[in-house]
C-alpha cells in the first residue's frame, strides 16, 4: 500500500506536466492522423461532405503516371540533396572547427543562408539562376575559358551548354534546386559544430602519439564520436527533403515545371487537394508520403546500430 | 519572492494576452463615417495596380450611388491565389459575398455547387441573352444557368511589330510576303516567320538566334498556347458527348505545328526566348524589346507597351490570328473576369445589386477602357471604340462578335487538364526524348498519353458525381 | 579549445583558410547580390554582363516597394511579429513543461510516450494540414468564434508543445543532476516548484535556443499562412512577398529584390544580436545523446 502511492503520485504528476503536450498531441496530431486517413478513403471535395469509397483512391494513385514521375522527382532531389548535403555541411563544420582568425565570422556567414524565409531565398535564386541575365551564368562566362577546357577534357562539351538553361530546363531544374538547398544548410553545420566541441581531447592526443595524420584523426576519432550528431542530421534532413513544398513552388511559379520536372510530393498533394478539390486523393498521397517517410527513418535507425557510437550514457 | 512576483506577473500577462487574443477584435476594417448602418458586402478581386484602382474607382462610384440609396456598402479587396482562397473561404464556411474569379475555374466551381445561380437576379435587371456578346453569354451558363457576369472580357490576336516588318521588308519579299499587312492564313504566317528570323554569331563561333518572328511559348507565362487548336479547326473538349477529344487530327496538326519552331530554331533558341528574357510585365518582355515580331495576345498590350516601352506606341498592330483553315475566319479565344457569389453568401439580392451596376452599359465601358479591353456587349458606343487607350480596338471587337470565338472548355476538370496539357506542351517545344527510344516524343504519342490519363481522371470524377448523388439521394 | 592543431600544419592552415573563403563566397554572395539588385534601376536591372554596383544606386526603391499597390509592409511585419511572439512564448512554456515531465518525473508508460512524442516529428505537415483546416473549420461553427481567417490556428497548437523543443529540452534537463532536485524535494518542494524554481532558472540558454530556434520558422512559414490566412490585412511576410510577385506576373527584379531584403533584415539582427547564447546553446544540449 505504501509502496504503491509514491508510484501512482508520481503517474499522475507526469501525465499532468505532459497534459499539455497530450491534449495537443490527441486533437492535432492524432484525430487529424485518423481523418487522413478517413479522407483517404472517401471522395471529398471539402465543399460537400465525404463520401466512402474505400481504396479507389489507392488504385488510382497506382496507376497514376504522374504520381509516379512525382515519386521519381521526389527521390531524385532527396537522393542528391541528401549526401551531397551531408558531405558539404560535415566537410565546412570540419574546416571551420579548426583555430583560423575569423572563425566566428565564418561560422556566422554559413550560417546565414538558413536564416531566410525560403519564399525569399526562392526569389533571389530565380533571379540567380535565369540563363541570360543572372549571376551564376554571368561567372560561367567569365570564367569561359578554362571551364570549356575542362568539359573539353571531360568529354562533356557535347552534353553541357556553356550557358546552361537551369531552371527552365527540365534536366537542369532539379540539381538547381539541389544547389540551392545545400546553400541553405548551414544549421546543419551549427548542429555538427556542437557536437565537435564535445570530442575528448585525450581521443585526439592519444591518436597524435600513435603517429596518426590529419585524414587518420578524423576517420577515426572524430566521425565516430559525433556519428550520433551525423545520425540526428542525417534523419531531420531525411524527413526535410521528402516534404519539400515553399522552393519547387516558387521556382516553377506554381506549376512544378517545366514539364513537371519539379513536381515534388508535397505540391502534389496540394494541387490536388485545393485546386482540384479531390481531398480524399490528397489524402492517400500524405499517408503514402508518411509511409514513405516512417519507412526511410526506420531503415536509418536500423543502420544505425552498425555505424553509429554513443558515448554511453 | 520578488522571483515569484516575476512569475506570476508573466503568468497574468500571457493569459491575458492569450485571452484578448482569442475572444478580443479580429482585424476586420470600418466602413467609413456615416455608413456604419449599411450592409456590408465584402468584394474579393485580383487586381492590383492600375486595374485595381479602376475597379475600386468603379466601387467608389457604386457606394456613392446606388449604395447610397439602398445602404449597401461594397468593400473592395485585392486578393492573391483568390481561386484557392475563395474555395477554402467558402468550404470554411465564410466566403466573400462577391468573388472576381476567372474563366479557368468558373466549372469547376459550379460544378462542385460552390456558386449561386444568378438567372433570376439577371432577368429582373434585364440581362438577357441579347444583351452579351453570345460567347461570353454562353461562357457564364453551367447546365443550362447563368452563374456569373463578365467583370472584363478579352479576345485574342495576332500582334505584330509593323517596324520590324519594314526593316525586314526585303527579307519577307523574298519569302513572298507583303511587309505592309499581317498574314491572313497559318501558310502565310509560316513564311513572315521564316523571313523575320535573325542571327548573330555568338562568342563560341556558333550562330545564335537573335530576334525571331514567331516563339509559340513566349512570353514566360505561356498564355494561349493550349488553346491554339481553335485555329485549326479542332477542340480538346467535345462539348456535346462530354469527352476530351486530344487525339484529333487537328489538335495533333495543331501541336506539330508548334513543335516545328523548335526543329526550325533549335529548342536552345525556343528556350532561352521564351524562359530567359523576364518576365511579361517587364522591360526585358521580348515583343517589347524587339526581340520577336509576332505574338498572339490581348487588347492590353496596347497599355503594356506604352507603360514599358512608349517608343513602340505606333510600332504595332493587331490583325485577326490567321487560322489553317480555308474559310475559317476570326477565330479567338475569349477569357474573361466574372463577377460570382458564393454559396454561403446571406446577402445576394444585395450583392447582385453591385454586379449589375458594373454591367450597366457606361460603368462597363469605362471599366473596360481603363483595363484597356473589349467590352462584352452587345451594344457598344461610338465614345468607346474611338476613345478607347488601344488604337486596334475595332480589331478585337470584331473577333469577340465572331462566330468563331470560342471560351475555356466547360469541363470541371478543365484546371487539371489544361495543367497536364501546358506541361506536355513544354515537354514537346523542348524537344524531350523518349527514354525508351531516344527519339523526340511526337506531338501524336504524346497527345495519346495525355487522352488516356484525363480520360481516366474524367471517368472517375464522373463515378464520383455519381456516388455524390446517391448518397445524397438514399441519406 | 581545439588546441591539437600543431604548429606543423601551418600550410594547413592556409589550405584551411583558401576552402574557408571559397565556401563562404558562395554562402554571401546571393545576399550581395540581393543588396545589389534592389538598388538598382529599372533600365540596369538586366544589364548584360550584371553590374556589381549599381549605378545609378536608387535607394527609392525600397520606399517604392513599401508603396505598390497590394504591399504594406509594416503590416506585414506587424502579423507576422505577432504570431511568432504568440508561438513562441506558447511553446517554450509548454514544452518545458512537457519536457520536465519526461525528463524528471519517473512514471510508468514514460518510455512510450517518448517514443510517441519522437514519432510526431516524422509527420509531415502536409499529412494533417486538411483535417486540422477542418477541425479549425468544425471549432468555428461550434464555439462561435472564428478560427479560419484569423491568426489562431498558426500560434495555437504551439501551445501544447511541439515535440523538437521538447526533445532539445529534455535532452537539456537530463544533463542537470537530479541531486538538486532531490534536496530540494526533502526541503518540501513541490515538483512545480523543482521545476519553476531550480530547473528553469538553469536552463535559460536552452530556452532562449529553443524561442530562437521557433521564432525563426515560424517568421519564414509559409504553407500554413497560405491554408489558413485570407484578408490581406492578415497577410505574414513570406505570404505578402509571395503575393507581391505571383500577383503581377513578374515584378520587376529591383523591386522583389528590396522586398525580400526587408523580409531577411530583422532575422539577421536578431541572429546577430542573439549568436553567442544561440551556438552555446545548442552546444549544451547535448544533442548527440
Amino acid at each position: 500500500m505504501a509502496r504503491s502511492n509514491p508510484e501512482a503520485r508520481n503517474f499522475l504528476k507526469g501525465i499532468a506536466f505532459l497534459s499539455p503536450w497530450l491534449i495537443g498531441f490527441l486533437v492535432f496530431m492524432l484525430l487529424p492522423i485518423g481523418l487522413s486517413l478517413y479522407y483517404s478513403l472517401c471522395d471529398y471535395s471539402i465543399l460537400k461532405p465525404p463520401v466512402w469509397c474505400g481504396v479507389d483512391n489507392y488504385r488510382l494513385l497506382f496507376h497514376d503516371s504522374l504520381f509516379w514521375q512525382v515519386m521519381r522527382n521526389t527521390f531524385y532531389y532527396a537522393g542528391l540533396s541528401l549526401p551531397l548535403g551531408l558531405v558539404a555541411t560535415l566537410g565546412a563544420a570540419l574546416l571551420l572547427n579548426r583555430r583560423v582568425p575569423g572563425q566566428s565570422i565564418f561560422r556566422t556567414i554559413i550560417f546565414l543562408p538558413s536564416l531566410v524565409p525560403f519564399v525569399a531565398s526562392a526569389l533571389v535564386w530565380m533571379w540567380i539562376y535565369n540563363q541570360k541575365l543572372g549571376l551564376l551564368n554571368a561567372v560561367i562566362r567569365i570564367f569561359y575559358v578554362p571551364l570549356n577546357a575542362l568539359l573539353r577534357l571531360l568529354h562533356l562539351h557535347q552534353h553541357s551548354p556553356i550557358q546552361p538553361p537551369w531552371i527552365v530546363d527540365a534536366n537542369w531544374i532539379i540539381p538547381a534546386l539541389v544547389l540551392m538547398s545545400i546553400w541553405g544548410m548551414g544549421n546543419q553545420v551549427v548542429i555538427y559544430l556542437a557536437g565537435l566541441q564535445d570530442v575528448p581531447r585525450e581521443l585526439y592526443e592519444a591518436a597524435d602519439l600513435d603517429g596518426a595524420n590529419a585524414f587518420h584523426r578524423m576517420w577515426h576519432v572524430t566521425l565516430p564520436m559525433i556519428s550520433p550528431v551525423i545520425f540526428f542530421n542525417l534523419v531531420t534532413t531525411m524527413i526535410w527533403v521528402l516534404q519539400v513544398y515553399d522552393v519547387p513552388f516558387i521556382m516553377s511559379a506554381g506549376t512544378g515545371g517545366p514539364n513537371h520536372a519539379s513536381y515534388l510530393m508535397t505540391m502534389y498533394l496540394y494541387d490536388n487537394g485545393f485546386f482540384y478539390l479531390k481531398m480524399g486523393y490528397a489524402s492517400a498521397i500524405a499517408w503514402i508520403q508518411l509511409m514513405i517517410i516512417l519507412a526511410m527513418t526506420g531503415l536509418a535507425f536500423w543502420t544505425s546500430r552498425n555505424w553509429v557510437h554513443y558515448q554511453g550514457k | 519572492m520578488r522571483v515569484l512576483l516575476r512569475s506570476i506577473i508573466l503568468i497574468v500577462m500571457a493569459v491575458a494576452a492569450l485571452l484578448l487574443l482569442i475572444f478580443g477584435p479580429s482585424s476586420e476594417q470600418r466602413p467609413p463615417a456615416g455608413r456604419e448602418h449599411d450592409l456590408v458586402i465584402h468584394y474579393w478581386e485580383k487586381w492590383v495596380g492600375a486595374e485595381g484602382r479602376a475597379m475600386q474607382g468603379i466601387v467608389d462610384d457604386f457606394n456613392n450611388s446606388v449604395g447610397l440609396q439602398k445602404h449597401i456598402y461594397v468593400e473592395y479587396l485585392s486578393i492573391s491565389n483568390i481561386d484557392q482562397k475563395t474555395i477554402v473561404a467558402t468550404a470554411g464556411g465564410v466566403p466573400p459575398d462577391i468573388a472576381g474569379l476567372w474563366d479557368g475555374t468558373f466549372v469547376q466551381f459550379t460544378a462542385l455547387d460552390a456558386l449561386q445561380p444568378l438567372d433570376d437576379l439577371a432577368a429582373a435587371y434585364g440581362i438577357t441573352e441579347g444583351y452579351y456578346k453570345p460567347v461570353y453569354w454562353n461562357a457564364c451558363h453551367y447546365k443550362g444557368h447563368l452563374y456569373a457576369l463578365i467583370s472584363t472580357p478579352a479576345s485574342v490576336a495576332l500582334i505584330y511589330n509593323k517596324k520590324m516588318f519594314q526593316e525586314n521588308a526585303a527579307a519577307l519579299r523574298a519569302y513572298q510576303c507583303d511587309p505592309d499587312r499581317a498574314p491572313r492564313t497559318i501558310e502565310e504566317f509560316n513564311r513572315y516567320a521564316d523571313a523575320l528570323n535573325t542571327y548573330i554569331v555568338g562568342p563560341d563561333g556558333k550562330k545564335h538566334l537573335d530576334r525571331a518572328g514567331y516563339i509559340p511559348m513566349e512570353p514566360a507565362s505561356n498564355w494561349y498556347v493550349t488553346e491554339l487548336p481553335f485555329w485549326f479547326g479542332g477542340d480538346e473538349w467535345d462539348p456535346v458527348n462530354r469527352r476530351f477529344t486530344l487525339t484529333d487530327p487537328r489538335v495533333v496538326q495543331t501541336y506539330d505545328w508548334v513543335q516545328s519552331f523548335s526543329y526550325k530554331l533549335g529548342e536552345d533558341a525556343v528556350g532561352e526566348f521564351s524562359g530567359a528574357q523576364g518576365g511579361f510585365n517587364t522591360p526585358q518582355n521580348a515583343f517589347m524589346m524587339g526581340n520577336v515580331a509576332m505574338e498572339m495576345q490581348g487588347p492590353w498590350m496596347a497599355n503594356f507597351i506604352h507603360q514599358q516601352n512608349a517608343k513602340m506606341d505606333h510600332d504595332w498592330a493587331a490583325a485577326p490570328f490567321p487560322s489553317a483553315v480555308p474559310g475559317l475566319e476570326n477565330v479567338t479565344y475569349c477569357p474573361w473576369d466574372g463577377l460570382m457569389i458564393p454559396r454561403g453568401c446571406k446577402h445576394r439580392q444585395e450583392a447582385f445589386e453591385f454586379i449589375a451596376y458594373v454591367n450597366r452599359q457606361a460603368v462597363m465601358e469605362k471599366l473596360c477602357s481603363i483595363h484597356c479591353k473589349n467590352s462584352p456587349l452587345t451594344h457598344v458606343s461610338r465614345e468607346f471604340l474611338e476613345h478607347h487607350p488601344n488604337p486596334y480596338i475595332r480589331v478585337f471587337e470584331e473577333l469577340a462578335s465572331s462566330p468563331n470565338a470560342h471560351t475555356t472548355m466547360q469541363c470541371p476538370i478543365a484546371p487539371e487538364a489544361g495543367a497536364d496539357i501546358l506541361a506536355m506542351i513544354q515537354g514537346l517545344v523542348a524537344m524531350q526524348k523518349d527514354p525508351q527510344n531516344g527519339k523526340v516524343i511526337t506531338p501524336a504519342a504524346a497527345l495519346a498519353g495525355i487522352q488516356r490519363r484525363i480520360t481516366a481522371t474524367w471517368k472517375n470524377y464522373l463515378k464520383q458525381e455519381q456516388r455524390r448523388e446517391l448518397a445524397q439521394g438514399g441519406g | 579549445m581545439m588546441r591539437w592543431i600543431s604548429k606543423r600544419s601551418a600550410p594547413g592552415v592556409v589550405a584551411t583558410y583558401a576552402a574557408l573563403l571559397i565556401i563562404c563566397a558562395i554562402a554571401i554572395v546571393p545576399f550581395l547580390w540581393m543588396i545589389s539588385t534592389s538598388l538598382k534601376s529599372d533600365e540596369h536591372v538586366s544589364d548584360y554582363p550584371p553590374q556589381w554596383i549599381p549605378i545609378p544606386t536608387v535607394l527609392s526603391n525600397y520606399k517604392t516597394a513599401i508603396r505598390t499597390s497590394g504591399v504594406d509592409f509594416p503590416l506585414w511585419y506587424r502579423n507576422t511579429l505577432i504570431i511568432a511572439s504568440l508561438s513562441v512564448i506558447g511553446t517554450t512554456i509548454s514544452s518545458a513543461i512537457a519536457a520536465y515531465g519526461f525528463a524528471k518525473i519517473r512514471f510508468r508508460g514514460r518510455g512510450l510516450l517518448f517514443g510517441l512524442m519522437l514519432a510526431t516529428m516524422m509527420i509531415p505537415f502536409p499529412t494533417i494540414m486538411i483535417p486540422q483546416f477542418n477541425i479549425f473549420e468544425w471549432l468555428g461553427t461550434h464555439t462561435g468564434t472564428r478560427w479560419i481567417g484569423t491568426f489562431r490556428p498558426l500560434w495555437f497548437p504551439w501551445w501544447f508543445g511541439s515535440a523538437f523543443n521538447i526533445f532539445l529540452l529534455r535532452q537539456f534537463f537530463l544533463t542537470i543532476p537530479d541531486e538538486l532536485s532531490e534536496a530540494a524535494r526533502i526541503d518540501g518542494c513541490t515538483e512545480w516548484g523543482i521545476f519553476w524554481r531550480i530547473i528553469v532558472p538553469l536552463s535559460r540558454s536552452a530556452l532562449i535556443v529553443v524561442a530562437l530556434f521557433t521564432f525563426m520558422f515560424v517568421w519564414r512559414d509559409f504553407l500554413a499562412p497560405r491554408v489558413y490566412l485570407q484578408h490581406p490585412a492578415q497577410y505574414t511576410l513570406t505570404l505578402g512577398l509571395q503575393a507581391f510577385q505571383a500577383q503581377n506576373g513578374n515584378t520587376p527584379w529591383n523591386l522583389l529584390m528590396a522586398a525580400s531584403v526587408m523580409v531577411i533584415a530583422p532575422l539577421i539582427v536578431l541572429f546577430f544580436l542573439a549568436q553567442k547564447t544561440f551556438i552555446e546553446g545548442i552546444a549544451t544540449t547535448g544533442l548527440k545523446g
